[in-house]
């Protein structure tokens, strides 16, 4: 077995409550690492097309990496995949917490999960003494995700659904400790299996080719990471709230369901805001991370709680007109409680607004008001009222109710709060990730938009390139799986002590944004490992894994969920952007939205794509995908 | 003429207000100096605007003009730090 994985799948058929060991597939291995890539060869080798995402065809995969039971910095996340009910094509969410560290104890690689229990019930697997215990879970049924976790105690790492996926909102997310694997509406499926939890726990150690050279260069990155700008300073500072000032001032913010991209008190829902007025003193992070992004708010009547990050201050913020942190903080608790994805659920409530505005719809809440709100996310977590429409996301409500112009989706997943009509790049991405319209499977906005070395974000160069890049890079990092924002660190310190008023900068800037040969060719380059997850990987599990092989792999991942996708009847025209962001400009300089249609096509060619948006047989045979 | 300012964050800080307006002022360039005057020399006005970009209504002035971006009445000045959200 290759080192760095514990070389075990554990297989649990809810319908018989049985369970098996098997071997982990290392072919699979070596072409996709684990995680999300691990989970979607498994997903698509498994599963039918069509089947229906909430029935007992689809299976629940929770998948980790070789990077997963070490201790580098981020190395907590787990990935979920499997047929998403929002969107009808590939599900998957990653999450934080200590559950990934759990099922590595365990010496357990991958959990899937089949078929459907008869009624509620919970698995307690013990890696150590290979035994699965199927629980009634029936006592738990309806319990908060905060309740459930703390009944099921700190012995054990757990992952656990909230009556948000009890009731199959199509948005409802896999808790872990204060983390939540959100998108694409997991939850929800593993609440169709009735499955409230999945608790693990063992003692095995992870093997390693070179652990010296792991802790060595651990150490190392450790200290970098705590000299860094971004990770050492402004993320710790601020969270990931730190940044709504930055993209507020750059008309990025998304304010009244998009509408506008500027937010008059945009101040009061910022992270500085946070530290100075709501943080109550202990930051929050996942095991081992060093990082610390999480925050911690006083909720009334709930004590200290975790806070919300930039997502949710977002779109359950500025996009419904509220600049109230309290509120936001309250709404923060009740999904996670309930177990909800607040990026889809921020975006369903502005739709409703909206639609109410225009006299559509009626859900009781309006722009600017936070009456009704926190009544509104309870009932959408039961599905009761109009909540039970608004729990079908605000694709399925506006082919109901209509409102399509303004329902802020890509393929039904509900769009990040960083306005593309300012990132163009980020444009491109939303439109192409295969989940849908989702920031973190790329962060192009990162290296285009509102990092230290930006480029011009309004014009077409390098906007098709960006995102081939930075989604091949996250395709591999959900597979190690390593936290998205350690692609952060990738700009060093010097970077960000140039002033960018300065002429340097903007030469740098300009040299940046005519690199696309230079940076087409680096991504072919298979040579030693430079980065620090490139060289965790490398020790740990003692083959070699510069850039050019993980831009391959991520390749071959992203390529392979393109092809599910299209098996579920996707096509390109899923490939868009919601009307708004194309026709209608929030920028002076702008005559219209997102020029995404000039930029697919070359988008399209970069990947090795027909005009139809089909990964060519021979891309498909240089990426080694078997179909 | 009216020209909306609006700080970053430790900016605000220092000067106690999150915004003002300017009566006055033909080009980026003046907004950073009228800027420069309001703050009390003990703010260090030089540190905080040091590694901070300026947008007029979004649009970062690297891509137009710089600091001699001209501004017409109703234009909404940002100085803008990058950043790093999730």
């Amino acid at each position: 077995m290759i080192k760095g994985y514990a070389g075990r799948v554990l297989e649990i058929d809810l319908a018989t409550q049985t369970f098996s060991f098997q071997p982990l597939d290392e072919e699979i291995a070596r072409l996709y690492i684990g995680g999300k890539g691990y989970g979607t060869r498994l997903l698509y080798d498994r599963t039918e097309a069509g089947i229906d995402p909430l029935g007992p065809e689809n299976p629940l995969i929770f998948a980790t990496g070789p990077l997963n039971g070490s201790v580098a910095p981020q190395s907590n996340r787990f990935a979920v995949v499997c047929k998403s009910p929002l969107t009808g094509g590939i599900g998957n969410a990653t999450c934080g917490g200590n559950y990934a560290y759990g099922m590595k104890r365990a010496g357990i690689d991958i959990i899937v999960v089949s078929h459907q229990s008869e009624h509620p019930i919970r698995i307690e697997v013990n890696g150590d003494r290979d035994e699965v215990e199927f629980i009634d879970a029936t006592d738990l049924w309806g319990k908060g995700t905060y309740e459930t976790q703390e009944i099921l105690g700190k012995k054990k790492a757990h992952a656990v659904i909230g009556p948000a996926g009890e009731n199959r909102v199509l948005y409802a997310g896999i808790v872990s400790n204060e983390r939540i694997a959100g998108r694409t509406g997991v939850g929800a499926v593993m609440g169709s299996k009735r499955l409230k939890a999945i608790s693990v726990t063992g003692t095995r150690k992870l093997e390693m080719d070179d652990p010296e050279a792991f802790k060595t260069y651990t150490k190392e990155i450790r200290e970098m990471f705590k000299e860094h700008p971004v990770m050492g300073s402004s993320l710790k500072r601020f969270g990931t709230a730190g940044i709504v000032n930055t993209t507020n001032a750059r008309g990025m913010l998304p304010t009244k369901n998009f509408q506008k991209g500027h937010f008059d008190d945009a101040m009061t829902i910022s992270g500085e805001y946070m530290e100075d007025h709501e943080l109550v003193g202990v930051k929050s992070s996942c095991l081992h991370c060093p990082v610390t992004c999480g925050r911690d708010v006083e909720v009334e009547g709930k004590g200290r709680v975790k806070g919300p990050e930039y997502e949710t201050v977002a779109l359950m913020g500025s996009n419904l007109l509220i600049g109230d942190l309290k509120k936001v903080s309250e709404w923060n608790f009740l999904a996670d409680d309930l177990g909800m994805d607040t990026i889809s659920l921020g975006a369903t409530l502005s739709f409703a607004m909206e639609l109410q505005e225009r006299g559509m719809f009626d859900a009781g809440v309006k722009f600017g008001e936070s009456e009704g709100v926190s009544e509104l996310i309870r009932d959408i977590g039961h599905r009761r009222g109009v909540g039970d429409d608004l729990a079908n996301g605000s694709k399925k409500m506006s082919e109901k109710i209509g409102g399509h112009d303004f329902a802020m989706h890509v393929k039904g997943l509900e769009l990040s709060a960083y306005d593309p009509r300012g990132s163009f790049a980020q444009g491109v991405e939303y439109a192409t990730t295969n989940r849908g319209g989702c920031h973190v499977q790329g962060a192009s906005m990162y290296l285009e938009s509102v990092g230290p070395l930006t480029i011009n974000p309004q014009n077409l160069k390098l906007k098709a390139d960006i995102p081939v890049l930075m989604q091949n890079t996250a395709c591999a990092i959900n597979s190690m799986v390593l936290c998205i924002f350690t692609t952060y660190a990738m700009f060093p310190a010097a970077i960000h002590d140039m002033d960018p008023k300065s002429l340097t900068h903007r030469m740098m800037s300009k040299a940046f944004e005519n690199s696309g040969p230079v940076m087409r060719m680096a991504m072919g380059m298979k040579g030693k490992p430079m980065l620090w997850f490139e060289k965790w990987l490398t020790y740990i599990t003692g083959q070699t894994f510069s850039s050019g092989h993980l831009q391959e792999i991520g390749a071959r991942i992203f390529n392979l969920e393109r092809m599910y996708n299209l098996r579920e009847g996707l096509t390109s025209k899923d490939d868009t952007l919601p009307p708004r962001i194309l026709n209608e400009s929030i920028y002076e300089t702008m005559d219209s939205g997102h020029p995404l249609g000039e930029l697919l096509p070359r988008y399209y060619k970069l990947r090795g794509w027909n005009a139809d948006g089909v990964p060519t047989a021979k891309t498909l045979d240089r990426l080694q995908i078997r179909i | 003429m009216s020209i909306q300012v609006e700080l970053t964050y430790d900016m605000s800080k220092a000067l106690g207000q999150r915004s003002f307006e300017l009566e006055t002022a033909a080009t980026v360039r003046e907004v950073v100096a009228q800027t420069a005057a309001r703050f009390a020399e003990g703010d260090d006005f030089d540190k905080l605007v040091r590694c901070t970009a300026v947008a007029v209504n979004g649009v970062l002035v690297n891509y137009r003009k710089g600091l001699k971006t001209k501004l017409v009445d109703g234009d909404l000045v940002g100085f803008v730090k990058s950043s790093a959200g999730g």
